[in-house]
């Protein structure tokens, strides 16, 4: 299985891939909304799943989960935003415009994993 | 440093069977600074005696104290994933037709801890229920400190973070400050409840639903026998009971027979057992 | 001078609980204490602004030597490994996590900068009143967390 971790943050990409890497997805990055759709298109097949951030530069995220979820070539991509962006009213936006998945940092490595778990994921077993 | 390696090698153990946290050989600093406070609030000057007295006098809530202290923040909600999705694809509608009389389910969460449990079958109980039905749920704990925490609702945000779906986080829960409060119409149904499983239980009305899990594995195999026998006296001879993910009554008692349930199992009274019901139709 | 009601110290403890748990101390072996340092450091600092219905800034001041543990935890390098962009990226981001976490207690709507990392110098930020401040000392360094609002004339639109 294949994993986009599109955030702006060197070392935030750094966490993501590490954290996705042991569940043994392969991993890409992206650092900003529109790189990740410029890749997207490039690619034959879409990843699984793409970690992405809020606040970037160029195309933030909540506008990266719009226009994926507008595309039906990414039907199959699971969008899970991982970013500081805590209030409710935030959460509410980010799944009303397609998210599937929310995490707010700091989160533990558990956190990730275990939400990958509830989307199925996870195969069984390798959750930490 | 005061623990030897066969001490670290028990705690480690005991934090294994039931968190799942693996303590490897490195960590008995860890194990030290988690448990000094224990030690002293046992009149005890070091970790080795504490954990040298808690191999020799085995006590289930010294056990789970052990396991709090080196597993903060570790409890998820819908923790194994599994059993919710049972109670929604599998208990409920086994229940839901037996019961048209009163419109009325009741859930017992009986090791509750910090929460998470009895607010997630409050959760899904809220959204899987038919209009016009109502539930309540017992939560009980044998610690007050816990039991307080889960009264007030009240989580942080790397424990709301933890394997509990967004859709459910926004509808249910409400931030406040840095925390994040549980809707009042969640708490609302469940009672918090002091109550050590080990000793006779006070009468109390029969329940749908007994939620067990991992609290069976504190205690050796007399005690697990009198806690499973006074669920039975609770139970509803219908009823159903979940396990951790890691447990069975297999062994320890046999009147109740495992159903699987998607990828977890549930467990109810045997048909023909003396306190099960005749079953006019068996579900296939 | 009107200077709205900002997060308190528990709640930057709170957060500093937090991020410390999920990166900088996942098994709670090297602890932030919240004790104040002998010596606080101002020799690397890391900071976020924020603009909008709140405006100030939240500034992580901190020794070189914790700068690059902190950089060392975060990006999963060995500490003889960490070079400037490291520390840069990796004080950079808690800048962002622990400010974006203080945005979520201030008034909004607000918006948080890029962080902002010194390595060398003394950073100022004139004009600003100290709304609250955790001071501690990891791993034996002193680090201070400032949450700094912009003084402003009562009555000026947000």
């Amino acid at each position: 299985m294949r994993a986009m971790v599109i955030d702006d943050s060197r070392a935030m990409r750094l966490i993501l891939k590490r954290i996705a890497g042991q569940l043994g997805f392969e991993v890409s990055e992206a650092a900003n909304g529109r790189e990740a759709i410029d890749q997207l298109a490039a690619m034959d097949t879409p990843p699984e799943l793409a970690l992405v951030d809020w606040n970037m530069p160029e195309m933030n995220g909540l506008e990266f989960v719009i226009a994926v979820r507008a595309d039906p070539k990414y039907k199959q991509m699971t969008l899970m935003m991982v970013t500081t962006e805590g209030e409710q009213g935030q959460i509410v936006r980010a799944l009303a415009a397609g998210a599937h998945e929310y995490v707010i940092k700091p989160f533990t490595p558990d956190a990730i994993v275990e939400k990958l778990a509830l989307l199925g994921l996870v195969p069984n077993g390798a959750a930490a | 440093m005061t623990l030897t390696a066969q001490e670290f090698a028990f705690i480690s153990g005991l934090v294994r069977r039931d968190a799942a946290i693996v303590l490897e050989t490195g960590k008995e600093y860890l194990v030290e600074a988690r448990l000094l406070p224990l030690a002293r609030q046992s009149g005890l000057p070091t970790v080795s005696e504490f954990v040298i007295k808690a191999q020799q006098r085995p006590e289930p809530e010294t056990y789970r104290k052990i396991v709090d202290a080196l597993t903060t923040n570790e409890t998820s909600w819908f923790r194994d994933g599994e059993p919710f999705a049972a109670l929604t694809h599998t208990v409920l509608p086994d229940l839901i037709p037996n019961r048209s009389n009163n419109r009325s389910l009741r859930i017992w969460s009986a090791a509750c801890s910090s929460g998470q449990e009895p607010y997630t079958i409050s959760m899904v109980l809220h959204e899987a229920m038919p209009a016009g039905w109502s539930y309540e749920i017992l939560a009980t704990d044998i610690s007050t400190e816990m039991l307080g925490r889960a009264e007030s609702g009240m989580f942080s945000q790397l424990e709301i973070n933890r394997g509990l779906p967004a859709t459910m986080l926004v509808r249910h829960f409400e931030r406040n400050g840095a925390n994040w409060r549980v809707a009042p119409s969640l708490q609302k149904p469940i009672t918090f409840k002091r109550l050590n499983l080990a000793q006779p239980l006070p009468p109390m009305a029969q329940f749908d639903v007994v939620f067990l899990r991992n609290v069976l594995i504190y205690f050796d195999v007399e005690t697990k026998r009198a806690v499973l026998q006074r669920v039975i006296n609770l139970l509803k001879p219908d009823g159903w009971m979940f396990l951790g993910a890691a447990e069975t009554t297999i062994g320890v008692d046999d009147r109740f027979e495992r159903v699987s349930t998607g990828r977890s199992s549930a467990y109810r009274l045997k048909a023909g057992s003396s306190s099960a019901p005749v079953r006019a139709q068996e579900k296939g | 001078m009107n200077v709205h009601p900002g997060p308190t110290e528990e709640d930057l403890q709170t957060i500093a609980e937090q991020v410390w748990a999920s990166y900088l101390d996942p098994d709670g072996s090297s602890p932030l204490i919240l004790l104040p340092p002998e010596k606080p450091s101002r020799e690397v600092s890391a900071s976020v602004s924020m603009t909008g219905a709140w405006r100030g800034h939240v500034v992580i001041w901190t020794s070189a030597t914790a700068s690059r543990h902190a950089a060392a935890a975060l990006l999963g390098v060995e500490l003889e490994d960490v070079t400037v962009e490291d520390v840069t990226d990796g004080l950079g981001e808690l800048a962002n996590i622990i400010g974006g976490n203080v945005k979520s207690l201030v008034i909004g709507p607000t918006a948080l900068s890029l962080p902002h990392v010194l390595i060398s110098g003394e950073s100022g930020y004139p004009q600003v009143v100290e709304v609250c401040k955790l001071a501690g000392i990891w791993r034996d360094e002193p680090i201070t967390i400032s949450v700094l609002q912009s003084a402003e004339r009562a009555g000026r639109a947000g």
